[in-house]
Parts: C-alpha cells; structure tokens; sequence
C-alpha cells in the first residue's frame, strides 16, 4: 500500500459564473519514504493539488487517501511549510515551533515543548536567534523556522508549497542542501514522506526521489519520472556529471514541449 | 550624551526666569501663596536635575525636558498675568500660588473624588472589555463564514451611548450603577466592532497556518485571533476610554454627589474658581496618566510589530 494515493482528484471553480477546472482527473500514488516534487508552470493546479494535501480544500470529485484512509481537512499526520513565510507575528521564533509541537503533542509539558522547540531551531541553524520575532528575521531565517517547527512537530508527511519560492538565490541554494541534510538524516533512520511544489527543475532534480510533471488547462499530471542519483547527494559533485546534464535537459524539453503543444507547435522556438 | 547635551537646556534658563520674575513687587493682587508655586518649581528643577543625570536615551529626555518648560512657561505667563500685573479678572483667574495652596489642603478630598471617578471608569471600562473582546472574536469569527452579526453590531453601535442614560436610570438604583452601564455601553460597541473588524482583517495566510497546525476553535479564537487582530481591539478600547471619561464627567457634573465631575460643577456652582482651576487641572492629569498607562500595555503587547 502507497503512503499517499490520490485518485482521480478534480477540482472545479466558479468564479464570476465562469467555472472553469484546475484539476482534472489527477491521480498517482507516493510511496513511505518517498521525496516527490510536483513541478509545472503556472496555473497548473500544482498549489490547488498541495492545498487538498494539506486539507485547507477540498476537491470536487475524487479522493486522497493516507496509509489507506480517506483525509478529511486538515490533520496532525501532515506538517506543512508554505511559501509565505507561516509563521505567527506574535510568537518569538521559539514560541512558534513549541506552538506547533503542542498542537501535535498535547501531553508534551511547557518545558519539554520548549526543549524541544531548541533542538530543531539548533538543527536549522538558529541557535542565536531564538527569541526573535518574525519582524526581526529575515525571510531566510524565517523559512528556517517554519522547517523547524515542521519538522519538530514529527509527522510522517511533510508538505512543502515553493517553499524556497520567495528567497534570494544565494540562500535558496543553502537552505535546499539543509533541506537536503535534514531529510536524508544519517541514513539510518526512516525518512519523512515529502511532497514539495516547485517551479524549479534543478531545485526539484537534487531533492527528489520520483518528479511528477503537471500541464496546465486543465491541471492534469503530464509525466511521472524516477530520479535516478544516489543518495545522499551532493550539489557541487552532481552537477558537474554528464547524467545530471542529460536528466536535465531531457525534463526541460519535456517541460517546455509541453508548452510549445499548447501554443501551436513549431512556431515556438527555444 | 555629552555633559553640554544634558544640562544645557533652555529649561533650566526658564528656571531662572521664574524665580526672578519672583522679585517682581506684587500688585493689586497678593499672591499670599506664592511660597507653594516657588517650592513646587524648585521641587520639578530638582527632578529634571536627577531625570537628565539618570536618563539614557537622548530622545526621552527631550520629551521630558520640552514637557517641563512648558510647565515654566505656563507658569510664568501665569504669574506675570494675575499676581505681578493683574491683567485678568481675579475672581475669575486666581493667581498660581493660591491654586496650588488650595490643591494641597484638598487633597484628601480630591483623592476621593478621583478614586470615585476612576473606579467607575475602570468597573465598566474593563467589564467591557472581558465581554467585548471574546463576543467579538467569536461574532467576527462567524462573520467570516457570514452571518449577519456585523450589520447588528454596526446599528446598536451607532447609538450614542448617552442616550441610554435616561433609561438607565429607570432600570438601575444608584447614580454609580447608571454611570458603569453607560460606561459599559460606550465602551462594548467600539471595542466589539474594533475586534470584530479585526478578526474579519485577519489574513488568510495566517488563518491557513493556523489550520494546518489542526488547531482547536478555541485555540484559533485566542491563540491566534486574538493576538492578530490586537492591534484593531486597541483602537476600540481607545475610543472607548476616551468616551468614557466625557460620558462619566458629564454626567457626574448633571446628577452625582462625588466624582471630579461633581467637584468642578459644585464649586464653580459657588464662584469658587481657585477649585474649579485645580478640577480642570486635576482632569487633565488624571486622563494623562491613565492614557499613559494604557499606552504602555498596547506598547507591551503590540512588542512584536516592527
């Protein structure tokens, strides 16, 4: 049994009497463990897909079903990061994460949830800014805290929306390889299932176990494509090899053929 | 702060200019008391003196030191017009030194007056809050989902609260239980609609963060819609105080027996202006201080905004 199976999921809107579809008939299936990123352009339902994930929507037909059973709203089995920065303007980066640990761990006493709260902001390399406020930090660092309290809060599905999507190129690269770090672990322990939006092919290669390509008009699933590099990974090495080139030049024709069948063929040159 | 910074200030040249002004032969007017105003000035250059030694921010002290040179200059104006000149009416315009006499053989009596007023303020003003602030959350909270409660509020809100006076009467027994329901009132609607308009103001990336995390509605009420619609409470019970203190004064001054409303009524009832002055002094230091107070707490709880 998958970890997460999602079938035949459609979701419709109406806005203004226009209704139109941002999801049609999307189903795959993601396995314990697995880091899978769903990629696409804009308008591809990818964020609509996250949405229902994380049970802020709900579909029009169709269904997902965690460990076997159907998701209704939002549950404690899901942590998630978002791409605006999720954090509470009144809670100091500390109170933030304990906030999130007590909502999942309610027996857990103040001083415990605090200690932990400690350890993933250590993880996440905040050590000396625990008793900030989301004012006071940069979006970076904010980004970091949210993956702390996601993490600290120890479900077995994380769900992650660009989370990288709204920060500067030089920390997005530092704060993929810590993602990278966090997830992969020493090895020996289990992995979380992650599901990660993007819009970044190469942010998308050196995070993912499995890629699930999306199309636009309606959102449906284009293409399903294994990630064939060893863990752990490491950016500098991979990148330099002639697979990794070959994998990713073979996403971007897929991902812009796509695009050029959408606009008329040959007239698109890239 | 240099040395030069600190003590040299035009405060302490208006110092100086009040105590010679002192030299300055009375006229028609005696100020018998004039003994108090000097000592009292002395007292305040005394504190500026240990404020501008102790103080670290030079901004703070600005404000403190531009706070006392208008008290000089108040004061001087004040003894130049009634006591050395006798510009104005002296019935009407006492000179410093007698009010200041006055305020302290009074000051029991004024002390009562304040303690009356201020605990009726506070009985209804807080009162108003404890069951403003969660109806609020919980009305705006349901507004959201859509429900009429915003357009009921808007209208019972619309009302002045002063209207409510003469049918407060006929339902409660004492002047003070009126005075505390108008109060009350006058402070509910604002800071219903402030948290009500806050709570509907919420952004709906944190409310999402807030689902996420699968919290329960009494969490999401006030753990996170509480303190993110502060802000918005803090301008309701902003408004709510200021019309509490018109409604509690004014009416003091109509139908109470104590209260500083009651103090300036009565004695200005009687030509006694040297307590009328001392009444309005009194009011605005009160009003101040309670304003103050009431800044420090938004400054304390509204800490984490930029």
């Amino acid at each position: 049994m998958s970890k997460i199976e999602i079938r035949n999921l459609t979701v419709d809107y109406t806005e203004k009497k226009n209704r139109f579809t941002a999801l049609s008939d999307v189903s795959f299936s993601i396995e314990e463990g697995e880091f899978v990123s769903i990629i696409g352009s804009s308008g591809c339902g990818k964020s609509t897909l996250l949405s229902i994930l994380e049970g802020i929507n709900t579909p029009t037909d169709g269904e997902i079903l965690i460990d076997g059973e159907p998701i209704k709203g939002t549950g404690t089995d899901r942590g998630v990061v978002f791409q605006h920065y999720s954090l509470f303007p009144w809670m100091t980066a500390r109170k933030n994460v304990a906030f999130g640990v007590k909502q999942v761990n309610k027996k857990a006493s103040r001083a415990e949830r605090l200690r932990i709260a400690d350890e993933f902001l250590d993880k996440v390399g905040l050590e000396q800014f625990k008793d900030k406020y989301p004012s006071q930090l940069s979006g970076g660092m904010q980004q970091r805290v949210a993956i702390a309290r996601a993490l600290a809060m120890d479900t077995d599905v994380l769900l992650m929306d660009e989370p990288f999507g709204a920060i500067d190129a030089k920390n997005r690269t530092i704060l993929q390889e810590l993602l990278l770090e966090l997830w992969e672990g020493d090895g020996t322990g289990a992995r979380k299932t992650v599901v990660f939006v993007t819009h970044d092919i190469d942010e998308a290669i050196l995070l993912s176990d499995k890629i699930v390509m999306m199309t636009a008009n309606p959102g449906r699933v284009y293409q399903e494509i294994k990630v064939p590099f060893d863990r752990p990974r490491n950016r500098g090495e991979l990148v330099q090899t002639a697979q990794y080139n070959k994998f990713r030049n073979k996403l971007l024709s897929m991902f812009y053929s796509d695009i050029a069948d959408k606009i008329g063929g040959e007239e698109v040159v890239l | 702060m240099t040395l030069k910074k600190r003590y040299l200030r035009v405060v302490h040249a208006l110092f100086i200019v009040f105590l010679l002004i002192q030299l300055i032969p009375d006229s028609l007017t005696t100020d018998t008391a004039a003994a108090y105003v000097i000592w009292f000035v002395i007292g305040v250059e005394a504190l500026t003196l240990i404020v501008s030694a102790l103080i670290k921010k030079p901004v703070s002290l600005d404000l403190f030191v531009d706070i006392v040179a208008f008290i000089y200059g108040l004061l001087i104006a004040w003894t130049l017009a009634t006591a050395k000149f006798d510009l104005l009416k002296q019935s009407l315009f006492p000179p410093p030194g007698r009010v200041l006499a006055q305020f302290v053989e009074d000051y029991d009596k004024i002390l009562v007056n304040i303690q009356s007023s201020v605990g009726i303020i506070l009985q209804g003003y807080l009162l108003a809050i404890a069951v403003a602030v969660p109806l609020g959350l919980f009305l705006g909270w349901s507004a959201r989902l859509g429900s009429a409660a915003t357009y009921i509020s808007k209208f019972l809100g619309a009302i002045p609260p002063i209207v409510y006076i003469p049918y407060g009467i006929a339902l409660l027994p004492t002047f003070r239980s009126v005075s505390v329901f108008v109060i009350f009132l006058a402070t509910f609607w604002p800071v219903l609609a402030g948290t009500m308009s806050g709570v509907m103001n919420v952004e709906k990336k944190t409310i999402d963060s807030a689902r996420v995390l699968n919290v329960s509605p009494f969490t999401m009420l006030f753990s996170i819609m509480l303190p993110a619609s502060l802000q918005q409470i803090f301008i309701g019970c902003n408004q709510g105080l200021t019309v509490s203190f018109v409604l509690l004064t004014s009416a003091e001054m109509i139908g109470a027996q104590s209260g500083l409303g009651y103090y300036i009524k009565n004695y200005s009832d009687f030509g006694d202006y040297t307590r009328t002055i001392i009444g309005l002094i009194v009011v605005g230091i009160v009003i101040v201080f309670i304003s103050f107070i009431f800044n420090r707490i938004q400054k304390f709880l509204l800490r984490w905004k930029q």
